[in-house]
């Protein structure tokens, strides 16, 4: 398998969709092949030993969120290929964690609800720091809170682009507008 | 067994959920909102809302918001006097500090 996780989750979200590859080891078609996976990689992250036990939870919690985010949200509305990348390894004693879905976006998905917001920096911003719900009335919307909640706490990195805006957290969260046009969502979680 | 001023002795019996039993790795919304209609249909419909529920968190090593959502908030309106055990989980520590401050969760 290609070590660099980073490049093909990229490449699975920006090419085109009749090149996309769907039948990889990271590929989840449905939410049950991603809940599988992530059972696995806490028993390997568990088994390798390199993190201590308490951190393997919180690191599977997060990257579950927001695995599990790109599912509630483009349920019935995928762009083009139902499901999403998900991809781990080591580098250098650093665990990487790719995910990435070809779904509407965030800005997309929380304009339902917050029809106001302007562009992919705010929509965000807002999916970060504000009390809402891309599903509302139904009440969700935990995920990114808490993730970065988590990454802070644990001085984790995550790196979430969706269209034109890239949010880094760790202690803190930068947000800024990029050149390039991401359609769904990529984020790389780096403990 | 307890009597009260009517007479009238009444059983009380501590209802206590044990979530390993649902899984070790509780993540997403709809596996959540599965396992609260499994307690509703076989656990709590015979409960008297006043009713002492003790949630036992203890063998549960990955839990999510979303998961904890669909099943701990939903419990915790519906009936009056729930208890939390066994927290000590950094992914159960961390869900119920989010959901405190995000999904009104009171316990």
């Amino acid at each position: 398998m290609d070590n660099n996780i980073e490049k093909l989750g990229y490449n699975w979200i920006t090419a085109k969709s009749d090149e996309v590859d769907v039948v990889g080891d990271y590929y989840c078609q449905t939410r049950d092949i991603f809940q599988a996976r992530l059972d696995k990689m806490v028993d390997n992250l568990l088994a390798n030993n390199n993190i201590r036990e308490e951190k393997t939870y919180l690191i599977s919690a997060v990257v579950g969120e927001i695995g599990n985010n790109s599912f509630d949200h483009n349920l019935g509305s995928w762009i083009n290929i139902i499901g999403i990348f998900f991809a781990y390894n080591f580098i250098d004693n650093e665990l990487k964690i790719v995910l990435a879905d070809r779904g509407q976006g965030i800005l997309k998905t929380l304009k339902r609800v917050k029809p106001e917001l302007e562009n992919d920096s705010e929509a965000l911003q807002t999916a970060f720091t504000e009390r809402i719900s891309g599903r509302a009335p139904e009440n969700r919307g935990n995920g990114l809170k808490f993730s970065r909640e988590s990454i802070k706490e644990e001085n984790m990195r995550l790196v979430l682009t969706s269209g034109n805006a890239r949010a880094e957290l760790n202690r803190k969260m930068k947000i800024e507008k990029i050149e390039e046009n991401i359609k769904g969502c990529l984020a790389i979680l780096t403990v | 067994m307890f009597g009260n001023s009517d007479g009238i002795n009444k059983l009380f019996i501590i209802m206590k959920i044990e979530l390993k039993k649902f899984g070790d790795i509780l993540v997403s919304r709809p596996a959540g909102r599965e396992a609260y209609l499994v307690m509703s249909a076989y656990l709590t419909k015979e409960l008297d809302k006043d009713e002492l529920i003790e949630i036992d968190f203890s063998g549960v090593k990955v839990l999510t918001p979303s998961w904890a959502d669909e099943v701990i908030t939903k419990l915790a309106k519906e009936f009056k006097n729930v208890k939390l055990l066994n927290t000590e989980n950094s992914s159960v520590q961390a869900t119920l500090k989010t959901l405190r401050d995000y999904s009104d969760l009171k316990v």
